[in-house]
């Protein structure tokens, strides 16, 4: 057994343009989405027939007959059916978790190569028939005779028949994501300003990344759409003023444009070890050196519900024993521009860092100018599982093109149920 | 005794008309009940750069279990960090309207110059309007005398205006006060930030405090019961004020060696049996009285920890119509007899180190009252008291004090004429008299061993009564 | 040659009618009702930019178990002739009344992938009538254009039973299904009942045949018959993956599928290609054999 440890390359990425829910990828499914993406990548890289060492991707919204829903795709691109797969799921951590999965697979010499990818529609979303009339069905299913199957559909009530939608709320405390959020954003203070601020920000950088054609070679075309739909490189301040709150009540600072829609997609990025990618040829974009996840108590308000990336990032920097200033890139998923502000607040602040981080020094500011530079979820849209494998291939790209003597990127992604995942990326 | 303007002005109807008619609109006070916290509610804290009182503030709010809020960007907030403070974010650009706090501290300790007086508007404006019913607005300054630069000194003095009239705006219950902090003196505000935070300090305000540097702080203490072990002396303890001054110096964990007139021996046994306290049945003007005083202390408890000369009388007259009996009564049942008492027992060092004697004044020693001049000029000499030894006692560990209490409900206000009594009451920031409580826990704050720092103050408890403001 | 280039595609529900007509004794002595000549008629149809829209394509994709992506899958493009089929056959001059053909083959060539967006130049014909040994065939033959690029062509062969039959050969593919021998089945296929009804409402074909039992009497099946050209996109989605761009699909119908019904896939790798077949899964009655290339 091999004892040492390698070193994990990212290859590069590919993903569909992210819909709104109920646009152009209304009657695509997960598989579906899936599949084009995987098969994007297998173009992308000459994977034709190819048996890679795994591939591992995950949806939130999942319907109970893609159990399989991975390697199912799989079989549905032009891999060699050999190549073996299997789901993961941490919510809006899908994507990056698959990654480090594959990522350490590779460091520890199971595999070779493998896709981590991710995916999510809110269109065709599973719709699950309300849980009595489940219990209903399946005591009938268990029934002997025809006496006792009578019995138990007499018990059917009409309102039962009313199918159950999946929610975007927390199991454990009722409240949407949103309203999380804006308890948060209320706790640090935010104004509605800067959020719209960080809105607006968003979608031009991810304008100005697809005018500059950063682009071209990450996202391919699907189902007739060829940018992210969600994107408005015209939107201005004035016009995200506009919004009305719709989380945090009527004094709310969180609109739609500050928050990130329900959205359709897929993304999946290309891990290996070096040899492989010698071997293979495609070069090197960028190391996944290390990753840390994190979770918080939200259920007793102890810690607002996507905080947790500020737990995990400190665990980062101490085992890499490095300052959050060492990082030319961060990729901060833009969940909600409060998440984000409440991040960047946390690690400056001194009393947080302390009472929480149990840090003697907080982790200080950092550059503005460096945080999620070719845009972010709110401009291009979130469908939960592809949004780690959007940023992953954005990260490495930006870190291979870069010129200015870039090193390193920092990846922070908060998930419902109060959880964090976060990754550092660093250059050849 | 009862205040049935206030009670009808707290009822539904009455708050109606009360607002409609323009009339003052006294709230409840909120007393302190034992067992409950120094306070309850949000605490926002703020400084001003530069300012050195954030700190031991932030220990404070740390060790009450404050539920403490900052601005992020604010000087407090390191300071927050340092005493592990979980403060949280307050953001008066973002925070909603209801969000509503117990009490604004401001560290004004930092302010330097009249320009800079701005950083004290900046705090307040945005938050002035955020203060709860029986709020506190504490501004913590530097006392100016020993600011060393002029314009520090002169902008630190300045404050004093704009807490006094913060206290007159504030309204619903809320108070105002000014803590001058002097430099080296950082640690022992404890228990006076304590004191004006809770409800103890319900009737006081616009008051202006100094902290000095004490001779020694006690190294530990229960602040349920500050002090256990204590021995307190209360003069004319058998009604009125000097019963509640007893009972709350008792339940702080004091044995009160309560002092009255032989004539009230019945309500004075009764009072300190009931409070485990014991009794000394003797007239204060008498010649012999410090003299048995303290032998009685010394004897008895081997000296004497508080000394709370609150034995006092009135023969009200015009001057032109009052006797010479009726001016010595009182002459020398409020100012000679502390004298006498306080020389006696500091002659014969039986007043313990780290003790505490409390002056009981009034509001007519400041301003002065027609048909009081007797009355008026006792408590003025009593407030001369404490100016003219409260330095010598310092090197003794020993402070000494004033308080000068306003309208108190007792039995002798409830004599007045109504319509006198009536003016009086409502004549304050408040818009209601105190009760006997009042006086009663801000003495007990002063004899506390943990205000080792604050001597030669005179804090009336008046409600901010506008005589003699 | 005469060429009609129509600017819209074709209303179905009218052809139908006159289709439905054709049946009528007597009535194809009518100028609008086809069966009246006995020649095919020299004339081909063109149709141009012609859009793929994505949501039929997905409900297509969903029908016949393709995935859904940006590629067309091969078989696509024969419904968006299908109108152009249709006109041509209820055209007055046509010999045979469509209603009561049978589809008996079908060739695609698929010259390069297709995606949506892409706009077509469709054009159809007729080749000349041929006899068969259960009586005449002949073959409507469409090309798909994207500019002036071949991309796409299909030739699908239709045969009118008895009248004049005889002779004839059995066709050129005629032999290679006698050599399923070695076709090992794949994949076990439970068609619903209604999977004409939904193919039908998908493609446009809403021959009554496929639609219900009543519809499929009077043509002397006891139930509605699966689509030819559904089960052969359901062979091309089951083989998909993993095909290269360009290829040629050619299958033969043989006996019609009942619905419902369990039918088997099977496939046999074949020199440079994949010979498949579709099979009753009881019985094993053949309904399709095909050659991939």
């Amino acid at each position: 057994m091999n004892s040492s440890v390698r070193r994990v390359a990212v290859l590069g990425g590919v993903r569909i343009p992210f819909a709104r829910q109920n646009g152009p990828y209304a009657n695509a499914s997960n598989q579906d989405m899936l599949t084009a993406t995987l098969d994007a990548l297998v173009e992308k890289f000459s994977l034709e027939r190819e048996t890679l060492g795994e591939v591992v991707a995950g949806a939130v919204l999942k319907h109970s007959r893609d159990f399989n829903l991975t390697r199912e795709a799989v079989l549905g691109t032009r891999l060699d059916p050999a190549t073996p797969a299997y789901d993961v799921q941490q919510a809006c951590g899908t994507g990056l978790e698959a990654a480090i999965l594959i990522a350490n697979k590779i460091a520890l010499h199971q595999i070779d190569a493998g896709i981590a990818a991710g995916v999510d529609t809110t269109s065709d979303a599973p719709i699950a028939i309300n849980e009595d009339l489940r219990r209903l069905l399946l005591d009938l299913n268990r029934s002997r005779s025809n006496a006792e199957r009578l019995r138990v559909i007499t018990k059917v009530r009409p309102q039962q028949i009313v199918p159950e939608l999946p929610r975007n709320a927390e199991p454990r405390t009722g409240l949407s994501m949103g309203e999380h959020a804006a308890i948060m954003a209320r706790d640090w203070g935010l104004t509605r300003e800067e959020q719209d601020e960080l809105a607006l920000s968003s979608h031009r950088k991810l304008a100005a990344a697809y005018d500059a054609g950063f682009l071209d070679d990450l996202v391919i075309p699907f189902l007739g759409l060829e940018r992210d739909q969600n994107l408005r490189p015209d939107t201005t301040m004035e016009k995200l003023a506009q919004l009305k709150p719709v989380f945090g009540g009527e004094d709310g600072t969180m609109t739609a444009g500050n928050s990130t829609p329900l959205s359709d997609g897929a993304s999946a990025v290309l891990l290996a070890s070096e040899d492989w990618a010698t071997k293979r040829g495609p070069p090197v974009q960028a190391y996944l050196t290390d990753a840390q996840t994190a979770a918080v108590d939200h259920v007793h308000r102890r810690e607002g519900l996507l905080m947790a990336p500020t737990y995990a990032v400190p665990k980062l920097l101490e085992r890499n024993q490095l300052s959050l200033q060492d990082f030319d890139f961060y990729e901060i998923h833009e969940a909600f521009a409060s998440q984000v502000l409440c991040t960047l607040k946390a690690w400056e602040d001194p009393v947080y860092c302390r009472e929480r981080l149990e840090l003697e020094e907080p982790l200080g500011p950092i550059d503005r100018d460096k945080l999620n530079v070719h845009g972010g979820s709110l401009a291009a849209g979130h469908p939960f599982g592809a949004t780690g494998g959007r940023i992953i291939a954005g990260l490495a790209k930006a870190l291979a093109d870069d010129t200015h003597g870039s090193r390193r990127g920092l990846i922070s992604i908060c998930a419902a149920g109060g959880l964090g995942v976060t990754a550092i990326l660093e250059k050849p | 005794m009862s205040d049935r303007y206030r009670q009808l002005a707290n009822t539904p109807i009455g708050r109606m008309v009360t607002k409609q008619v323009g009339l003052p609109a006294p709230v409840e006070l909120e007393r302190y009940q034992p067992g409950q916290p120094v306070i309850s509610g949000p605490v926002l804290l703020g400084a001003a750069p530069h300012s050195r009182l954030a700190a031991p503030a932030t220990a404070v709010l740390a060790a009450i279990g404050a539920e403490a809020h900052t601005a992020l960007d604010d000087e407090a907030r390191g300071a927050a960090a340092e005493a592990r403070l979980d403060a949280a974010v307050f953001n008066p650009q973002a925070a909603p309207e209801d969000e509503r706090f117990k009490a604004l501290v401001f560290d004004a300790s930092g302010i330097g110059s009249s320009e800079a007086l701005r950083e004290a508007w900046a705090f307040l404006h945005p938050t002035i309007r955020r203060v709860r019913r029986s709020g506190r607005v504490i501004v913590l300054a530097t006392t100016p005398e020993e600011c060393g630069e002029f314009p520090a000194a002169i902008a630190q003095r300045a404050l004093e205006g704009l807490v006094r009239s913060v206290a007159k705006e504030v309204g619903r219950g809320a108070t105002a006060q000014l803590i001058y902090v002097a430099p080296g003196a950082e640690d022992a505000i404890d228990s006076t930030l304590r004191f004006f935070l809770s409800p103890k300090s319900a009737y006081v305000s616009g008051q202006v405090v100094r902290v000095g540097s004490p001779k020694a702080l006690p190294e530990k203490i229960d602040w349920e019961r500050p002090l256990a072990g204590k021995v307190a002396l209360v003069t004319g303890a058998a009604r009125g004020i000097g019963e509640s001054i007893s009972e709350v110096l008792a339940r702080d964990g004091a044995h009160v060696v309560g002092v009255d007139l032989p004539a009230r021996s019945a309500e004075l046994e009764a009072l300190t049996s009931r409070l485990g306290g014991s009794s000394l049945e003797l007239d204060v003007t008498d010649h012999a009285a410090p003299e048995e005083l303290a032998a009685h202390l010394l004897a008895a408890h081997n000296g004497v920890d508080v000394v709370v000369h609150n034995a006092g009388v009135t023969r009200d007259k015009t001057l032109g119509r009052m006797s010479e009996e009726q001016w010595s009564a009182v002459i020398d049942t409020n100012l000679t007899a502390p004298q006498h008492i306080d020389r006696e027992l500091f002659a014969r060092k039986a007043v313990r180190e780290n003790g505490s004697v409390v002056c009981v004044s009034s509001i007519g020693g400041i301003a002065g009252n027609a048909g009081q001049t007797n009355y008026a000029t006792s408590k003025a000499g009593v407030i001369g008291i404490i100016e003219a030894f409260s330095s010598t006692l310092a090197k003794l560990g020993v402070t000494l004090n004033a308080v000068a209490p306003g309208f108190v409900e007792t039995g002798m206000t409830a004599a007045m004429p109504v319509a006198r009594r009536e003016a009086a009451r409502r004549m304050n920031s408040l818009a209601q008299g105190g009760l006997p409580i009042d006086v009663a826990e801000t003495i007990a704050w002063l004899a506390n061993p943990a205000s080792a720092g604050v001597t030669r103050n005179v804090v009336r408890v008046c409600g901010q009564s506008l005589i003699g403001a | 040659m005469s060429v009609r280039e129509l600017s819209a595609s074709p209303n179905m529900a009218a052809m139908f009618a006159r289709a439905g007509a054709a049946l009528i004794p007597g009535a194809s002595r009518l100028p609008f009702v086809s069966g009246g000549a006995r020649e095919i008629p020299d004339l081909t149809l063109a149709l141009d930019d012609v859009a793929i829209d994505p949501d039929r394509l997905a409900r297509y994709d969903r029908v016949c178990g393709f995935s859904l992506s940006d590629s067309v899958p091969a078989t696509y493009p024969h419904i968006l002739a299908f109108p152009l089929h249709l006109a041509l056959m209820t055209n007055g001059s046509f010999p045979l009344p469509p209603i009561g053909l049978v589809h008996i083959a079908n060739r695609i060539t698929h010259h390069r992938r297709l995606r949506i967006g892409e706009r077509l130049a469709l054009r159809v014909w007729a080749t000349g009538i041929e006899p068969h040994p259960r009586g005449r065939q002949f073959s409507i033959r469409t090309e798909a254009r994207v500019a002036d690029e071949l991309v796409w062509e299909e030739a699908s062969t239709n045969l009118r039973r008895g009248q004049g039959g005889g002779g004839g050969d059995a066709g050129p593919r005629g032999q290679h299904h006698r050599e399923t021998g070695s076709l090992e089945p794949v994949a076990t296929w439970a068609l619903p009942g209604d999977l004409g009804r939904r193919y039908g409402s998908v493609s446009g074909d809403l021959n009554p045949i496929h639609l219900h039992p009543l519809g499929a009497r009077p043509f002397g099946f006891r139930s509605a018959i699966a689509h030819g050209m559904w089960t052969k996109a359901r062979c091309l989605a089951a083989l998909a993956p993993g095909l290269p761009e360009r290829f040629t699909l050619e299958v033969e119908f043989r006996k019609p599928i009942l619905l419902p019904s369990t039918v088997e896939f099977l496939e046999a790798p074949r020199d440079g290609g994949i010979r498949f077949a579709v099979r009753e899964a009881a019985r094993g009655t053949p309904h399709l054999d095909g050659d991939w290339a």
